[in-house]
């Protein structure tokens, strides 16, 4: 799909691997968790692109990838007509003033023994700007995310969950960024706060100007932010189309069965829905299907091509499918089978540790 | 409507901390009865979780039961003794939790969890034991279960995990089965597995259901009865038909309206409620949900309203509560 | 009202508390450690106040008192009894709290330094250079702490300083593991990814995030090293290794040769060893009641 050329952050063929260590005196390299395999997306300058997938699918991984915190194992990750896959920590480091990031973990994400002042205005330190004004910047900040101003000599551990995604939104808003990916940043709150952060995070793009990549596996929250949505399985993109199309006219069979699958608190609707289970487990991704990933657990899966052959991410109806046969799924001439369930029989997640730089 | 199984009445239970009374549970009433499901919905630190570990008697050690009586096959569940509860608990009224990660003993085997209970209510042998439990594995749709008897948890998936729970909880038949957020930490296509799986096996034996959640949307795929709790107390119950259509309570209505929803039509405005949930550490002295409330009158600042009903089967604790149709009409507003 | 005037309102009805004073306050609920404490005190007082306390110095002797053979046990002027040579032994228990403590601190010191600079280079850089160092951490704890330290004595000769050095360096992997487990665990933190994500330099991150977040486990650890060195010291004294003038009143040293004199003057065994023992004691608590109080686990959430 062709963003006019006004594409801010521009990812092609990214693939992060990380390697499995094995063995009784030696660790060697048995193997690789591919957590993203080939991912290839634009982001326009002002958009919202909402990236959404179940554990495993690397939408996590794409996030931290674009923002250089991982390193990846090929592909190319363009930002702002700047090729910054290989750039040295001293190249990013000026970079890293307009691509930010907010965390899933609210309790984490906050480094426990420093003051709210000292979280927010340590970006501002970093790239040279604390001089006087930075109490007067953090302040505004802080306001701007709805806390009081008295909250910079706190500490973390005073404030609820929803109270530090504030803080966090504020540190990333610091050096007036023009990229931040955020993820999973409502997943960890109640209910009834997701929307006041929800909507802190709406109004803050229009006020800053801002281009988000909203990573989270909750498809109805991500409709609401986003402008076009990506869907991930096992570290690959299966759809991408416009929000609302999404929904309405969902393609390929990954996502008509994810959205099938979402409660909805309806009980009306809840009875007359019919929904398709997938079964069984969601393949890890040290060890992937081969060729379509989704075969395994595809109610719509024929006997031809899809054991053998990947599929293209191609354009069908304004989405971009990676389906062999989207469109006879889309014309209702395949019926969806229940599937037999596959368990997976090791351990789901093999121990791997993510590169520090 | 068949005789409760289960009827609970004020129960309140307390917690001491270093930082004073928590006053947890503070008077909830209700009842269940063979083979209905009913949820109890809230977010976290309502007081929906410590309200089923009290009626088993496994609240953490400074927890205490302060009030209430909860009656279970003619005995009072909150007076008795733990040897007595012992035989109720598995037997009578099983319980899954929420992490499957942490719920089973990852130092057992699958086998020895699953012969635990029938062996300790039943007195089974072990082969018969193990016979039993491959039945049971096999209808909570694992395969190759004789195999997987000799497994340890670590070798299972989360959603495995979760339906061996289930195949535990079930083991012994019992006739109240407890769900503490048995699908929050799944993935969304694992979680409708789960909760069909507990459909079926719960309707097939008649087993009633008390299904705790934070997920609106989960209970309306599996509950009857709806309870919706906040700081502790009750603030709206009835049939899940009925609340969802039409919420009465300022609360119920702020859930819905803050809930992003699949169907939900073009980028339809989440209203957020305002606020954070109430500091329970100091007893209720007025309507919890005031400061909170857009519907607040000068009497919810004064008193506790009380539980009344305000059509047959449908009651709200509110003295203003929501106009029948507000719900309705903001979402049909909204879709436009 | 606005959400930031709601919760402006929820914040102020918490007392601001730092992390530091809320494991203050649990600290001091501990019996156990207010005991510790409180036998630590008196070393530390003891020791800063011999000069004033001692009625003799320690190493005034006087002959005529053991002209007799040895030795006069505790009386009115001497409250701990008398030594082989006719010193005081309550003035060389409380001078030899100075030579204990002191010894027991610097050497602990010393561990601790070198440990967290090794603990913190492995555990943040990692590859090669955590191996390199891990592997040589590995070869000093295969052999026992104290025989190490006899071995180290061994080669430098015997004296105070030696002996400094020797239960220092044996100190030095036990805080270097400890501090590289605390690192690698800090380091998968959100907040430290955060901290990358701004552009924060990687010393920076090192000693601003993740040290302050890694202290914990060293203080806990520092507070039972000081046991464990102060009877290190007094073994080593013991076996002559130390101050090498038989008048120094070092609570080890003290108590070599004692065994001679156990049938008729036991007093001399058995005093410095209480010493010793109340000051390891004491130490002992204070290092449980702080892992108490420090336990990342018991901090509450808001």
């Amino acid at each position: 799909m062709s963003t006019n050329g006004n594409a801010l952050v521009e990812v092609e063929d990214l693939k992060v691997y990380f390697p499995i260590k094995s063995g009784l005196v030696m660790d060697r390299h048995v193997g690789d968790v591919k957590a993203v395999d080939g991912v290839s997306l634009e982001i326009e300058r002002g958009e919202t692109l909402g990236l959404v997938g179940e554990s495993g699918c690397g939408k996590s991984t794409v996030g931290r990838a674009l923002l250089r915190l991982y390193d990846p194992t090929a592909g190319k990750i363009v930002f702002d007509g700047t090729d910054i896959t290989h750039l040295g920590e001293n190249q990013m480091r000026p970079l890293r003033r307009r691509m930010q990031m907010i965390f899933q973990d609210p309790y984490a994400s906050l480094n426990p023994r420093h003051s709210i002042g000292r979280i927010v205005g340590e970006p501002l330190r970093v790239h040279g700007r604390g001089g006087k004004e930075l109490g007067k910047t953090v302040r505004e900040l802080l306001q701007t995310v709805g806390l009081p101003a008295d909250a910079i000599s706190r500490y973390p551990h005073e404030f609820s969950g929803g109270q530090r995604q504030r803080i966090g939104l504020a540190r990333a808003l610091a050096l007036n960024p023009d990229f931040l990916v955020c993820d999973e940043p409502v997943s960890a709150l109640d209910v009834s706060i997701q929307a006041q952060i929800v909507n802190l995070m709406e109004r803050l793009q229009d006020d800053f100007d801002l281009t988000y990549l909203f990573i989270a596996h909750d498809l109805a929250v991500v409709r609401h932010i986003s402008d076009r949505i990506a869907v991930m399985y096992l570290g690959q993109i299966m759809e991408l189309s416009p929000a609302d199309d999404l929904y309405d006219n969902p393609l390929h069979p990954y996502t008509i069965s994810l959205l099938s699958a979402i409660p909805i608190p309806d009980p009306e609707v809840e009875k007359r829905r019919s929904s398709i289970l997938l079964q069984g487990d969601l393949p890890s991704p040290a060890n992937p299907p081969a060729a379509c990933r989704f075969h395994t657990r595809c109610p719509y899966v024929q006997p031809t091509r899809c054991r053998e052959e990947e599929p293209l991410l191609r354009p069908l109806e304004g989405h971009l499918v990676k389906c062999h046969y989207a469109e006879d799924v889309k014309a209702g001439l395949i019926t969806p089978r229940v599937r037999e369930a596959v368990f997976e029989p090791g351990p789901q997640e093999p121990a791997y540790v993510p590169p520090v730089d | 409507m068949r005789t409760p199984l289960l009827t609970v009445e004020d129960l309140e239970v307390r917690f001491g901390t270093s930082r004073g009374l928590v006053y947890a549970v503070n008077g909830i009433s209700f009842d269940i009865a063979p083979g209905e499901t009913l949820g109890i919905v809230g977010e976290s630190g309502c007081g929906k979780s410590v309200t089923s570990l009290a009626l088993l008697g496994i609240l953490a050690r400074n927890g205490r039961v302060t009030g209430g009586t909860a009656m279970f096959g003619g005995r009072d569940l909150l007076k008795l003794k733990d040897e007595q509860l012992r035989l109720i608990r598995g037997r009578e009224i099983a319980m899954v939790f929420q992490d499957p990660m942490t719920s089973l003993n990852p130092v057992l085997t699958i086998g020895k969890q699953l012969r635990e209970p029938l062996q300790v209510h039943f007195g089974m042998d072990k082969s018969q034991a193990d016979r039993r439990a491959v039945e049971l594995l096999e209808q909570v749709g694992i395969p190759s279960a004789k195999q997987r008897l000799r497994d340890y948890p670590h070798q299972f998936s989360g959603g495995m995990r979760q339906r061996v729970m289930i195949a535990i909880a079930l083991a012994c038949e019992p006739k109240l089965l407890i769900a503490d957020e048995p699908t929050t930490a799944l993935d969304v296509t694992i979680q409708a597995q789960i909760l069909e799986l507990l459909k079926t096996l719960v309707s097939e034996r008649d087993t009633a259901l008390m299904l705790i959640t934070h997920d609106l949307g989960v209970v309306a795929g599996m509950c009857e009865r709806v309870n919706v709790m906040y700081a502790g107390m009750f603030m709206e119950t009835g049939s899940a038909a009925a609340l969802f259509s039409q919420p009465r309570h300022p609360y119920t209505l702020g859930l819905l309206q803050s809930v992003p929803r699949l169907d939900a039509g073009r980028r339809q405005k989440l209203m957020p409620i305002p606020g954070s949930p109430r500091n329970m550490l100091s007893p209720p002295g007025e309507c919890p949900f005031a400061p909170r409330c857009r519907y607040e009158v000068e009497q919810s600042r004064q008193q506790v309203p009380p539980l009344e009903e305000i059509e047959p089967g449908h009651q709200v604790r509110c003295f203003n509560p929501v106009p029948a149709d507000e719900w309705q009409r903001e979402r049909l507003g909204g879709a436009a | 009202m606005s959400i930031a005037e709601l919760e402006s309102r929820e914040i102020q009805l918490e007392r601001p508390q730092g992390l530091w004073s809320e494991a203050w306050q649990r600290l001091r609920r501990n019996r156990g450690a207010i005991i510790g404490f409180g036998l630590v005190g008196t070393f530390v007082l003891v020791a800063i106040f011999a000069p004033l306390l001692a009625p003799y110095g320690p190493r005034e002797q006087n002959l005529s008192l053991v002209r007799e053979g040895c030795c006069p046990g505790p009386s009115a002027d001497y409250w701990f009894g008398v030594d082989a040579l006719g010193r005081d032994e309550f003035s060389r228990i409380l001078y030899g709290a100075r030579y204990s403590l002191l010894i027991g601190v610097v050497s602990v010191a010393v561990g601790l330094t070198f440990g967290l600079i090794l603990g913190a280079v492995a555990g943040f850089f990692g590859g090669i250079i955590d191996g390199v160092i891990m592997r040589l951490m590995d070869i000093m704890l295969a052999i026992p702490g104290f025989l190490l330290a006899i071995g180290i004595v061994a080669m430098l000769g015997p004296g105070i300083w030696q002996i400094m050095i020797a239960v220092g360096v044996v100190n030095i992997p036990i805080f270097a593991r400890l501090l590289r487990g605390a690192v690698l665990a800090q380091r998968e933190n959100d907040f430290v990814l955060a901290a990358r994500a701004v552009g924060v330099p990687r010393r920076t991150i090192l000693g601003s995030h993740i040290l302050p977040n890694s202290i914990s486990p060293l203080i806990v650890q520092g507070t039972l090293a000081l046991a464990t060195a102060i009877i290190d010291v007094a073994g080593l004294g013991y076996l002559g290794l130390g101050p090498q003038d038989p008048a120094t009143p070092e609570w080890g040293t003290m108590l070599t040769d004692t065994i001679r004199y156990l049938q008729t003057a036991p007093h001399l065994a058995i005093i410095p060893g209480i010493a010793i023992v109340l000051a390891v004691l004491g130490f002992n608590l204070i290092g449980d009641g702080l892992r108490e109080a420090l336990d990342p686990k018991l901090r509450g959430r808001a």
